[in-house]
């Protein structure tokens, strides 16, 4: 790396072009971390939250080193959007909220706080800090009602709005504002956190151009774009031209039939541009699951960002990477006044997975099969172990596993890929502020997708209710159907979903997504989350691989048999003692081979029937079969159970001997 | 008659000795290669190396790796944890955090006890602390028996609310110890009583796993003494700044874990102090890193957020250290987009700079100071001749030819880079948490930290830097003038506005009594104990608590919540006065003071002139043209002598630059002053 690269144009000297880069990071940096530790909804503190500086036109100079994934690329779309909506009305002093998604922003909790910094009373950028405020009203708890098909029942849509005015707290548009919340005095907490992280930053910047002279700083402004661009560049320059395409499913769009909804992704390379086409996708489903254009974006972003790991964000990396994300009205690109307060259970992950394949084509290096699906459960009701009987929210998330890796396997019980910052919450401190008892918090075995390198486990977690009155849970997931896939011949692991055992009844399933089920004290449910898919085909893998995952309780003795053909004995578990009887694991992994690829053509209803009959397990029909029936009743999807071969066909079969 | 005070802090490669002769105040020093397979072959050498003879000790305190490396490299005893059934993955889940956001193929360390070792029994403890399931007895032996015949020696006891109520993880301790001869067991409510479960576990898991080990180099270490005839107690540097005595390392061992960091800090401490100033910015500058700390009204930064690996939390208060890679080895080089970088990779120990002249051939600060002629190729006392014409065509090769420039222009580029770095990483520390360095002194130590010194606080505005007498071992200084110290803490989740005076004075007088406890084990005089009452508290609805000091007695509590708002202001600089505050658990700092030593003043030199050792050219920032400088010796530097820059100050340890517009002093405790000319700083 000792040649200048000859397209590199600059008037700073090196020195202050580099110290200029980092202190922009640092600013926004500083800004994190006030809000980190000022913020009032444990969302925010849990790392929902992102923060950027952008310039006078409203492009990213920088954005936060450790921000949420699902952020990226948005944060100059409602920059934009405030300028556009103050023409020649933007003042010193200002600051100004908005949180519309169908101006770029992701969802309605979002809120993003943003200041103007002047100097000499010219706008030289801006300071925006963007947080997941707990609760912006609708009809349900958290905002999150999966059953809006409009904004108008997810929550309060805010356009751009001043919130000071000349440095004057404009208390009247506060009060709309929190009047339409649930709990407004966090919000005000948070608002508070935000915009005073604004004033750091600003407060920074304006000490960079004190110190190195305004234009300085401005035109360290534009070069830092540049020279993201031109890394970028570089890179894809760097590999072949071509065109990729694939397709990743939402489970179903509930106002029509079963069948799985598509999110196709075509890439093309062509000499250093990186573009995007998601034009093929269906059109937005009949729930919340659905994204509007900010967060597609996002998705395309974060996805590609993943193989370019060092490069830092700005908008210099989105002028070399493009996206077209076809006709307004698909589930990639919903238009208001369509519900799309999901988009990170639906279209969102479903796009990064996607992307993950493709370039896992492009840098096989660093290819990784399909993650587990961001999912959260709501249990809200009255806690009756008080006397005033207060609301509570049990707002629960889970971590999961990741993709099985080219020589090595997923991780296991790690956060979502929309935002691997985002923090579990600790049983301890949710059992104090609710009357839900968890009974397990563990790694769920064999939940990691079979392959050469497994996908890494996902986990369960159960619970009970115990003093809880007028309690209703929703549940807002996916992939209880387009399960998360394996490559490169590795295989699918298990469906999301939650299980409710009630205290007096039988336990039913109640689907990865769902609306306001009523529940009462001595209920208990669980659930799982996925593994991650398997890289690489299962009947290559390691024995001794299998029986280290055996002894730790990663795969069962069972599983290790059906999924890899790899059989082991228990000699002494007590003392860790198992080993492997070679003969039986070559005559195994012979018949697996003879026979896995006629499993997934034998007649699906005849193994929807085996299912209800307990004969066969679901991780038999994901994995063995490719068969999916609604896994309460069992009763057989045809036309999702179609889709699903043919996806397992392209990934799995396709690369067996 | 004991007359010295003997503190030894084990670096990764030097063992530093720093003796402090209580009858004349003088301080003498001594450098020996650490042995890492067994430390305390070092230690014994650095002893004798700096001449001391044992019978003559009156303290011999310890800063020691041995706990952070045992945790690097992950060499332990046969570990097991026991713990409530359905959580036995408590550790492995963590919050489920990366610390690389886009690198999937970066992965979080495994936790350090295997799945496998991690066994389940039935029990329950609610919220409120109730038994919800007694711990069933048959099923916890039977767990015992099974790690007894796995060859388990040490056990971590992590139940789910054990912090509020300890009865469960107690009996099974008890069973473990019935059924495990010989066994070490770590209980979560003992070393950590906090809620939350994965920082209380990870904390006990990292004790359970260093107890025999720390315990073991411990006991081993206090024998070679007592033989060498020591006869005090050996002080054991800890996280939270204070020292320990071997008789409690079996429970809190894991407070061992960042001895090594902490010294240099109390170090950087103690100079400030001794030079009058209250705030100060510690930076120790070495070979690959740059650890920085900062001290605020005479007191150091504490943190609750520290680990050795990411994702296992060891939830002590220690003393926070922010930690950049940023060294004399770091290397200056240009990245794929044309853009001058510096860092974070470093050329080591081996090969070195390219002034080694051991085969490293890319540009470190080390070379670009060469070229500069501020450090010298042969240093003045100095045995190690650095190779300036590998220098020069590392820096030619690396930085010079890509940019365009020329040699000297492209050296002074790198260590402006290199500066910039280090200044943004104090801002990071500094006014991130609401501090204006314009305050603070600058500190400077470590083999590099004298060179950088004074362009880093230029950069701050900083405008005082102390470089202390023996730079290059003031982290062994740390060591030496420490107070027996422990934190404990309970839970006290209430509403500010409504606590009842009587029960904040009964919950405060357990710690207490917990406290005394602990330091009459230590063998400390009750006259010697000091113990400082603290609350941590937020505004109602934040997930993060600030510390503030309490008092003893009626309107105490009201007396800190007011002082909370305070330093809200100053930290987070907002404050909600009308806004509900929640208390959130209760301090105690308990304190052994030991008997200090009188350090002396030195009386200024009746003629406090310098005489130069010679001349060189050296290149500064802001001049273009090489200045013949003036080189010193620092030992022939008396006190009271004042320098105005340019001056290059060279020692053993380490070389101090003065650049013009600088002026240096000597002051009465020998650390060498500088401060900027003619600026209203």
């Amino acid at each position: 790396m000792s040649e200048l690269p000859a397209n590199r144009v600059s008037t700073l000297d090196p020195v202050t072009f580099e110290v200029l880069k980092n202190a922009f990071s640092t600013a926004v940096d500083l800004m994190s971390e006030q809000i980190l530790r000022t913020c009032h909804s444990f969302v925010i503190f849990a790392r929902d939250f992102s923060c950027a500086l952008c310039d006078a036109r409203g492009d990213t100079i920088m954005q936060g080193s450790q921000d949420i994934a699902v952020h990226v690329g948005t944060l100059h779309y409602t920059c934009k959007a405030v300028i556009e909506a103050f023409p020649e009305d933007i003042h010193p002093g200002d600051v100004f909220a908005v949180n519309d998604p169908y101006l770029g922003g992701t969802h309605f909790n979002d809120v993003r706080i943003i200041r103007p910094i002047f100097h000499e009373g010219r706008i030289i950028a801006y300071a925006q800090a963007n947080g997941h405020w707990a609760d912006v009203g609708g009809s349900v708890p958290g905002s999150f009602d999966v059953n809006a098909r409009e904004h108008f029942g997810e929550g309060l849509r805010i356009p751009p709005v001043r919130l000071w005015d000349r440095g004057v707290y404009r208390s009247d548009v506060a009060r709309l504002i929190f009047s339409n919340t649930r709990v407004p005095s966090d919000n005000e907490g948070d608002m508070h956190a935000q915009a005073e992280a604004t004033r750091i930053c600003q407060r920074e910047v304006l000490r960079l151009a004190a110190k190195y002279g305004v234009d300085t700083v401005v035109t360290a402004m534009s070069e830092v774009q540049d020279y993201v661009e031109r890394i970028t560049r570089g890179r894809v320059a760097a590999l072949p031209d071509g065109e990729w395409e694939t397709v990743d499913y939402i489970d179903s769009d509930p106002a029509a039939g079963e069948g799985l909804i598509a999110v196709r992704v075509r890439m093309t390379i062509s000499g250093d541009q990186l573009h995007y086409d998601l034009s093929g996708s269906d059109p937005a489903v009949g729930s919340f699951l659905n994204s509007a254009y900010g967060a597609s974006v996002s998705g395309v972003m974060a996805g590609t960002k993943t193989f370019f790991p060092d490069v830092p964000l700005n908008a210099g990396f989105y002028r070399a990477v493009t996206v077209e994300l076809g006709p307004e009205g698909s589930v990639v690109n919903a238009p208001w006044p369509i519900a799309v307060t999901g988009f990170c259970s639906g279209p969102y992950e479903k796009i990064m997975n996607a992307i993950f394949e493709l370039w896992s084509q492009v840098m096989p290096e660093r290819a990784i099969a399909c993650s587990f699906n961001l999912e959260y459960l709501l249990v809200g009701g009255r806690d009756a172990r008080r006397p005033d009987r207060p609301v509570f929210m049990w707002y629960d998330w889970m971590v999961g596993g990741w993709g099985g890796r080219n020589g090595r396997d997923g991780s296991t019980a790690t956060a979502p890929i929309f935002g691997v910052g985002l923090a579990v919450q600790p049983v301890e401190g949710q059992e104090r502020l609710s009357p839900v008892m968890t009974t397990r918090h563990q790694i769920l075995t064999d939940s990691g997708g079979p392959g050469e390198f497994r996908g890494g486990c996902g986990v369960e977690k159960g619970a009970t209710l115990t003093a809880a009155e007028r309690t209703v849970m929703s549940y807002c997931c996916d992939r209880a159907r387009s399960i998360a896939w394996g490559i490169d011949g590795g295989l699918p692991s298990l469906p999301h979903g939650v299980w409710l055992d009630p205290a007096a009844g039988d336990e039913r399933f109640l689907g990865a997504v769902f609306s306001n089920v009523a529940v009462s004290a001595g209920d208990s449910f669980q659930r799982p989350s996925a593994g991650g898919g398997g890289y690489g085909d299962p009947l290559d893998r390691d024995p001794a691989a299998v029986l280290e995952d055996v002894i730790d309780g990663y795969v069962s003795i069972g599983r290790a048999r059906l999924d890899y053909g790899v059989v082991i004995e228990a000699v002494d578990p007590e003392i860790c003692s198992y080993r492997i009887d070679a003969n039986a694991t070559a005559q195994a992994r012979a018949e697996i081979a003879v026979h896995r690829r006629g499993w997934q053509l034998e007649d699906a209803e005849a193994i929807a029937v085996r299912y209800r009959s307990g004969e066969l397990g679901a991780m038999d029909l994901v994995r063995r079969y490719g068969v999916i029936v609604d896994w309460g009743t069992g009763e057989l999807l045809p036309e999702t159970t179609s889709q699903f071969r043919e996806m397992v066909a392209r990934r799995s079969v396709a690369h067996w001997p | 008659m004991t007359h010295l005070r003997v503190a030894v802090d084990v670096g990764g490669t030097f063992t530093d000795v720093c003796v402090l002769d209580e009858t004349t105040s003088d301080v003498s020093v001594a450098k020996v290669p650490s042995t890492p397979a067994d430390p305390m072959e070092a230690v014994m050498a650095g002893v004798a190396a700096a001449g001391v003879d044992l019978r003559d000790v009156a303290l011999f305190s310890h800063g020691t790796t041995v706990a952070t490396n045992a945790l690097i490299t992950r060499r332990f005893p046969p570990v097991a944890m026991v713990t409530t059934r359905g959580f036995r993955d408590v550790i492995e889940i963590r919050r489920g955090t990366k610390q690389d956001l886009w690198d999937a193929y970066k992965d979080v360390a495994p936790p350090y006890v295997q799945r496998r070792h991690r066994l389940e029994v039935d029990e329950r403890v609610d919220y409120a602390g109730r038994i919800v399931t007694a711990l069933d007895e048959d099923g916890a032996r039977a767990t015992a028996r099974t790690l007894r015949r796995r060859g388990i020696e040490t056990v971590a006891v992590c139940f789910v609310n054990a912090y509020a109520n300890d009865a469960n993880e107690r009996r099974m301790r008890e069973i473990l110890v019935e059924e495990i001869p010989g066994v070490t067991v770590s209980t979560s409510s003992e070393t950590l009583p906090e809620i939350f479960e994965h920082e209380r576990f990870s904390t006990t898991v990292a004790n359970a796993v260093l107890a025999p080990l720390v315990g073991g180099y411990v006991r081993r270490l206090s024998d070679r003494l007592r033989q060498g005839g020591y006869g005090g107690d050996l002080l054991l540097l800890h996280s939270g700044g204070g020292v320990m005595t071997p008789r409690l390392v079996d429970r809190y061992a894991v407070r061992l874990a960042a001895s090594g960091i902490a010294a240099g800090a109390i170090a950087a401490r103690h100079i400030a102090l001794l030079a009058g100033h209250q705030h100060a910015i510690g930076l120790d500058m070495g070979g690959t890193s740059t650890d920085i700390s900062l001290v605020y009204d005479g007191e150091l930064r504490v943190t609750r957020e520290w680990f050795v690996e990411y994702g296992y939390p060891i939830c002590f208060p220690s003393i926070e250290v922010l930690t950049i890679g940023a060294g004399g080895g770091s290397l200056a080089w240009i990245d794929e987009a044309g853009s001058l970088r510096n860092g974070p990779q470093s050329a080591g120990a081996d090969p070195g700079p390219a002034c080694y002249g051991r085969g490293g051939t890319a540009a470190t600060n080390t070379d670009a100071n060469v070229v500069l002629g501020r450090l010298s190729a042969r240093l003045v006392d100095g045995a190690v001749p650095l190779d300036a014409e590998a220098a020069a065509a590392a820096v030619r090769r690396s930085v010079a030819a890509p940019l365009g420039l020329d040699e000297s222009a492209a050296a002074r580029a790198a260590l402006q880079v290199a500066n910039a770095n280090m200044a943004d990483a104090v801002r990071l520390i500094s006014i991130r948490r609401g501090y204006d360095p314009r305050e603070f002194a600058l500190v400077v130590f470590g083999g590099a930290g004298p060179l950088h010194g004074a362009a880093l606080a230029r950069d701050l505005a900083i405008p005082t830097v102390i470089v202390p007498p023996n730079p290059g071992i003031t982290s062994a200084l740390g060591c030496l003038l420490v107070d027996i110290r422990h934190d404990l803490a309970a839970m006290f989740l209430r509403p500010a506005d409504d606590v009842d005076p009587a029960e904040v004075e009964t919950e405060f007088a357990k710690l207490e009594a917990e406290a005394r406890e602990r330091l009459a084990v230590e063998g400390v005089a009750v006259g010697d104990i000091s113990l400082q009452r603290s609350l941590s508290m937020r505004y109602l609805g934040q997930w993060r608590s600030l510390d503030v000091p309490c008092g003893v007695g009626a309107g105490a509590v009201e007396a800190a919540v007011a002082r909370f708002h305070d330093e809200h202001a100053r930290e987070f600089s907002y404050r909600r006065d009308g806004a509900a505050v929640e208390l959130y658990q209760l301090g105690l700092r308990a304190i052994g003071v030991t008997p200090k030593p009188t350090l002396r003043p030195r009386p200024t030199a009746a003629r406090a002139v310098a005489s130069e050792a010679s001349r060189r050219p050296v290149y500064f920032d802001e001049h273009p043209a090489a200045i013949e400088t003036p080189v010193y010796r620092r030992s022939d530097l008396p006190v009271g002598v004042v320098l105005h820059g340019p001056a290059v100050i060279e020692q053993l340890d380490s070389t101090t630059l003065v650049p013009p517009d600088v002026t240096a002093v000597v002051d009465e405790w020998l650390n060498i002053r500088m401060t900027f000319d003619g600026e209203a700083q």
